[in-house]
Order: C-alpha cells, then sequence, then structure tokens
C-alpha cells in the first residue's frame, strides 16, 4: 500500500510545483495589502486560511474602507462565479468520494488545484482523493508561508523575475493540455476568443463570459458530432 | 473600519466562497445528470482555463496591454506544453523566453 501511496503524491508534488511557485510573490502583495488594509490586520490574515482565494482576498483587503461593504461582496461574488463550474465539473469526481472528502475538499479548491483535479478525474477514488489532497495541501502551506512573511518583510521578490507573468503562461499551457478532442479544442478557442473581447467587463467577468461561451460552443459541436454519426449509422443500416 | 464590519466582510466573503466551491459538488454527488449536461460539464476545464489564461495574460486591458516577449512567451509555453506536456517545463520554457527577450530587447 505505502509503495503505491508515494508516486501519487510525488506525482502531485511535481505537478503542483511550477503552480506554486508563481503563488509565492502573489502572496507577498496580499501580505503587503494587509500591512495597509483599513481591515484590522488580524482579520484580514484571516482570509487566508477561511476563503483561501488570492483574487477574492485582494479585493476584499483592498476595497475595504473605500466601497461600501455590498459593492465589496458583490465583486468577491462575480470574481468566485467561476468556482460554481469548478463545483459542478467535479461532481462527477467527488460522486465517488467519501462524505468528509466532499464537504472539506472543495474549501481548496483554488484554480490551480481544478486544474490539476480535472486531468486526475479518471483516477481511481482513492488516488484521485490523494493526488488532490497533496496538491492542495502544497499550495495551501506554501500560500500561508508567503501572505504571512509579506506582511513581515514586504515584497522581496525582483519584479524583473517576471513571476507575476508565470500564472498566465502556465494557465496556457494547462488550457492546451486539457484538449484531447475537437470540441476541447473549440472550448478553448471559443473561451480564450470570447474572454479576450470581454476583457475589458469589471470585476473579470469576462473569464466568465468566455468560459460559458466556450462551454456552449464545444457541447453543441459534440451533439452534432453525435447527431451525424447516428445518421451515418442508419444510413449504413 | 470597525472590527465588526470586517468581520461580517470575512465570513461573508468565506461563506460564499466554500458555497460556490462545493454547492454543486455536495447537491450533485449522489445524483445523475441528463447526458448533455455531463457532457457540457467535461468542457468546463478546457473553456475556464483557456478564459482564465487570457485574463491574467491582458488584464483588463485587451490584446493592447501585452508586450512583444509576453506575446512570444504565451507562444513558447504553448509550444512546450503540447510537445512535452509536463507544466516544470512549460513553465521553465516561457518564462525563460521572456526574461531573454526582456534581456535583449
Amino acid at each position: 500500500m505505502a509503495s503505491s501511496r508515494l508516486p501519487i503524491a510525488r506525482d502531485a508534488v511535481v505537478d503542483v510545483t511550477p503552480l506554486a511557485v508563481p503563488a509565492v510573490p502573489f502572496g507577498f502583495v496580499v501580505g503587503v495589502a494587509i500591512t495597509e488594509s483599513a481591515m484590522p490586520a488580524w482579520i484580514a490574515w484571516l482570509t487566508s486560511p477561511l476563503v483561501f482565494a488570492g483574487a477574492a482576498q485582494l479585493t476584499m483587503i483592498t476595497l475595504a474602507g473605500t466601497a461600501s461593504l455590498w459593492a465589496i461582496f458583490s465583486a468577491v461574488l462575480v470574481i468566485n462565479a467561476r468556482h460554481v463550474m469548478y463545483s459542478a465539473s467535479m461532481s462527477r469526481p467527488f460522486g465517488a468520494q467519501p462524505t468528509w472528502m466532499r464537504w472539506l475538499g472543495p474549501h481548496v479548491m483554488v484554480d490551480q488545484v481544478f486544474a490539476l483535479a480535472d486531468r486526475a478525474r479518471d483516477r481511481e477514488p482513492t488516488e484521485f482523493r490523494r493526488y488532490y489532497l497533496t496538491a492542495a495541501g502544497v499550495l495551501f502551506v506554501v500560500w500561508h508561508v508567503a501572505v504571512t512573511a509579506g506582511t513581515f518583510t514586504g515584497d522581496v521578490i525582483p519584479a524583473g523575475w517576471r513571476l507575476d507573468f508565470a500564472p498566465a503562461l502556465l494557465f496556457v499551457g494547462m488550457a492546451l493540455l486539457a484538449v484531447d478532442r475537437a470540441p476541447a479544442a473549440v472550448a478553448v478557442v471559443v473561451g480564450g476568443g470570447v474572454s479576450l473581447l470581454t476583457s475589458g467587463l469589471r470585476d473579470r467577468l469576462g473569464i466568465v463570459v468566455g468560459a460559458v461561451a466556450g462551454i456552449v460552443a464545444a457541447t453543441a459541436l459534440e451533439q452534432w458530432q453525435r447527431g451525424r454519426r447516428a445518421t451515418d449509422r442508419e444510413t449504413v443500416a | 473600519m470597525s472590527t465588526g464590519s470586517a468581520l461580517v466582510l470575512l465570513f461573508a466573503g468565506a461563506i460564499t466562497t466554500y458555497a460556490a466551491r462545493a454547492g454543486l459538488i455536495v447537491a450533485l454527488a449522489d445524483r445523475s445528470l441528463p447526458p448533455v449536461v455531463e457532457r457540457a460539464l467535461a468542457h468546463v476545464g478546457p473553456a475556464v482555463l483557456a478564459a482564465l489564461a487570457v485574463s491574467l495574460a491582458v488584464g483588463g486591458e485587451g490584446i493592447d496591454s501585452l508586450s512583444g516577449p509576453e506575446a512570444a512567451a504565451i507562444v513558447a509555453a504553448g509550444l512546450v506544453a503540447v510537445r512535452t506536456r509536463n507544466l516544470i517545463w512549460t513553465f521553465v520554457g516561457g518564462l525563460g523566453v521572456l526574461l531573454l527577450l526582456e534581456a535583449l530587447v
């Protein structure tokens, strides 16, 4: 048993490492924002374990004191809308998980964890759980170390290292790695294209608009392909 | 901001974020969905990741905000990802091209 546990955990650590590295400077930025926030620092820090979503945390921490509670809250809702899609998409692999995992696992489902979990969705349930929790655990620890360090040291990662741009590069890679068939390719092209066209929308709403457009286009293509195959079979018969 | 308001914001943010992530997992885990919905959900990954990648790359200002080295780095990262199917090499390749071109330009 122990011999199969280790390779899965090792896979998860190897896969999450390039995603955890760019989280460090982002964590520092959130840490610095905590020291400058109108929120009491200890409450702002608690957004890390309790919310655990970089963009939503930064929005709450930086807008506190400058916008109404309702305005901040609605911005957080929009930013988090994509998580509803993650949740729907993950309902199948999580369906084979024990109840505790269904309730606790989603708390740590940040973008990076979803991207890795989506690629691991066909693994056997125990393997999926071990992979998911290891990858999420690494990100959780790295994030908290970075945020906490940022509150004490300020942002010490030189901007010239361009780690700020690394998430974009990695998500391009992950989107392409998710392409296995023509409908998935359409999802990527339409999702990315519409997101680009709507990038000016407030609170990064373009992510949701692009994603929905990509899902609809890919599903429409797949339905059309299935319909055509069925017609072909009838013709042959 | 008062401690009370900050706590309200903290817990409202925490609860809604958790609800967004856990809600459908918990609600749908034991149910079978119509086949077309199942198929649509399989496309969430590629569609959201692509939309997120674009948003991370261009921010709120569209494609004009992308520098030449950044555009080249995206192409490089995409090629390395497809060729190696490995995220560490994607990271090294994409960031390597970006740093090299920024040093040269």
